[in-house]
Parts: structure tokens; sequence; C-alpha cells
């Protein structure tokens, strides 16, 4: 990656280290939504994305010296936020992540067909019918564009049972879909 | 390899990021984080921060090591009374003036630093007395101008209070 494109907003987060409010205000309308749907997603509460975005940010700013500049803000940004919601679902442990059994379906290596069209809409909500653990490897690997050796990190799961939790889950998402 | 459900993704990705959090977020986070504020007080500020940093200073200079009396101590002794009378005379005025001001208020976080700084004086000055050197006179002159600033600001603060109010006062 070029450094042109690390750097786009380099002056606004130097302006935040000195404390510069509007710095700051700046920044965060131009991350909030997309890190707060990076929250819903591994959450799937409103409330909790809520949480999770505000103290992201609040760690963030009080971190920003450690904020080196090798990833692009919103990568490093990101990163904190996907590590908060997952503390957060963690913490509620309505099912235990990765701890699917009950859900386990044959690995489906095959390309998965859809019966009607996909639409933005039906996935989401299919999205947000899965169980915790497919449901967050789905997200970080479909729509947060990790690869899986970094879902491994961030899970602490080896890499293979990334990519076989992520066929699995995208087996059952098929299953949700052409219901 | 990517499937039909990758590709789709892929192609409508920003449709996939809808929600949006609410205006309260941004308050939690404005009030949990500390902002260098634009207005002028902001001197006051970094004059705590400098007053903090001095006393530091004087504690390590107040640290028991070889003692080296030379003659430029003795000279320092001399020289820092006259410097001594004309400072401390400064500062009781304007210790005199804010006191006026501010009769009602408790302890705040200038008189604090200011409490500090004086007490920090006595035992420079006591560390003069017994061994004198160019060092030690070095932190008491600084002693002095740091609090003659931290009343400066001081005062013009409590100036700008004391406009408002009247202005206030004024309209109604």
């Amino acid at each position: 990656m070029n450094s042109s494109s690390l750097d786009i907003h380099a002056d606004l987060i130097a302006r935040c280290r000195t404390g510069d409010r509007d710095a700051h205000y700046r920044i965060y309308k131009l991350y909030a939504k997309a890190m707060f749907n990076v929250g819903y997603r591994i959450t799937r509460s409103e409330e909790d994305a809520e949480d999770v975005l505000q103290e992201a940010f609040i760690s963030a700013f009080r971190s920003l010296d450690s904020y080196r500049g090798d990833a692009t803000f919103g990568a490093w940004l990101k990163r904190i936020v996907v590590n908060k919601a997952i503390n957060t679902l963690n913490k509620k442990k309505h099912e235990s992540m990765l701890d699917d059994e009950h859900w386990d379906i044959a690995e489906a290596e095959s390309q998965p067909e859809y019966r009607e069209d996909l639409t933005i809409e039906r996935i989401k909500q299919g999205i947000e019918k899965l169980p915790d653990g497919y449901r967050t490897v789905l997200s970080l690997y479909l729509l947060e564009g990790y690869d899986h050796q970094e879902i491994g990190e961030i899970l602490g799961i080896s890499e293979s049972t990334s990519k076989s939790q992520l066929n699995r889950a995208k087996g059952k998402l098929k299953e949700l879909l052409n219901a | 390899m990517k499937d039909q459900l990758e590709d789709f993704i892929q192609k409508n990705r920003a449709g996939f990021d809808d929600k949006e959090p609410s205006e309260k977020v941004w308050k939690n986070i404005e009030s949990s984080l500390t902002f260098a504020s634009k207005n002028r007080w902001n001197a006051v500020v970094w004059w705590r921060a400098a007053a903090i940093i001095f006393m530091a200073l004087s504690a390590y200079l107040l640290m028991p090591k070889q003692v080296t009396k030379s003659q430029t101590s003795e000279l320092a002794a001399s020289e820092f009374s006259d410097v001594e009378a004309f400072y401390v005379q400064q500062i009781s005025e304007k210790v005199e003036l804010i006191d006026g001001f501010q009769k009602n208020e408790g302890l705040n976080g200038f008189t604090q630093d200011f409490k500090q700084l004086e007490a920090m004086y006595m035992i420079l000055k006591e560390e003069m007395k017994s061994t004198p050197s160019q060092k030690v006179k070095d932190a008491l002159v600084l002693n002095l101008l740091v609090r003659i600033n931290l009343l400066n600001q001081q005062l013009y603060k409590l100036d700008q209070e004391y406009g408002k109010k009247e202005k206030k006062d004024e309209e109604v």
C-alpha cells in the first residue's frame, strides 16, 4: 500500500493529538456509521453496538499515540471495534462462540446455489439468524474483509477452524435463504 | 474461488452498512475526553503543568548529594537576597488582590498549586541557607517567577469573570 492512501486523514489525526475538539468530531463522523455496523453485525444488538462504538472511539482517541500509521486509521479503529464487540458478545454468551454443534451441518464445499434472487435485505436477515460463532466468522470474512489468518488471531482459533466455520456458516445461510 | 454469495456481497458492500448510531454516542464520547480549550484559559493549564514540573525539579535538587561549596555559591547567596526581596513584594501584592476577589471560594486547583509551590520554596530556602549554590538559587528564582505567572493568570481570569458579572448586572 502506498503512503498516500494511509495518510488521507493524517492531518485530522495530527490535530486530534493536539486535543482539537473539531478534529475529533470530524474523525468520528467519518467512521462512526461504518464502525457502528461492524459492531452491530457481531453483537446483533443496536444497544450493544452503540456501547461498543462509544468505548472503541474513546479508547482509540486516548491511545492515538500508539497509532503508528502502519495500517490505515480505519483498519486500526475497526480492529478495536471488532475486539470490543467480540468481548461484549462473549460476556453475554447466549451461545458460546464457535460451539455450534447443534447447528452442525455437512460441510458444503460445493458452490451453494440460491433458489431466489439474492437481495441485501434477505442476506442481512439470514446473517442475523445465524448463531454467534458462524455469524462472527462470516461477517469478519465476507463483510469486514479479514482473511482466515486474521480471523484466527482475532478469535483465537486456527486458520483451518476459521475456514471450516466459514464453510459451515455459508451452508447454514444458504439453508436459511432457501427456506 | 468466489461463490454467488461472496460476489453479491462484494458488489453491494455499501448496502450492508445501513444502520446509524444515535446522537448520544458522540455526546458520551465528547464528555469523557478532555479537549484543549480554544480560549485563552488554556494558558492556566499550561502554567499549572509548568508548576508541577518545576516542583519535581526542585525535589530533585533537594536530593542529598555531595556538597561542593565554592566561591560562586557565596556570591549566589548574596545576589539572591536582593532578587528575593523584589519578587516577594510583587507576589504579596498580587496575593492580596486575589484574596480580595475570592474570599468566599474554598480551596481550588489554583490555590493548591500555589500552596505547594510556596511550601517547596520554604524547603529550597532552607537548602540555600545550609548549602548555597547557583542551582538552588536558580530554582528559587524560577519558583518565584512561576508563582508570579500563576498569579497573573488567576488575576486575568478573575478580571474576566468579574467583567462578565458586571455586564449581566447591567442587563438586569
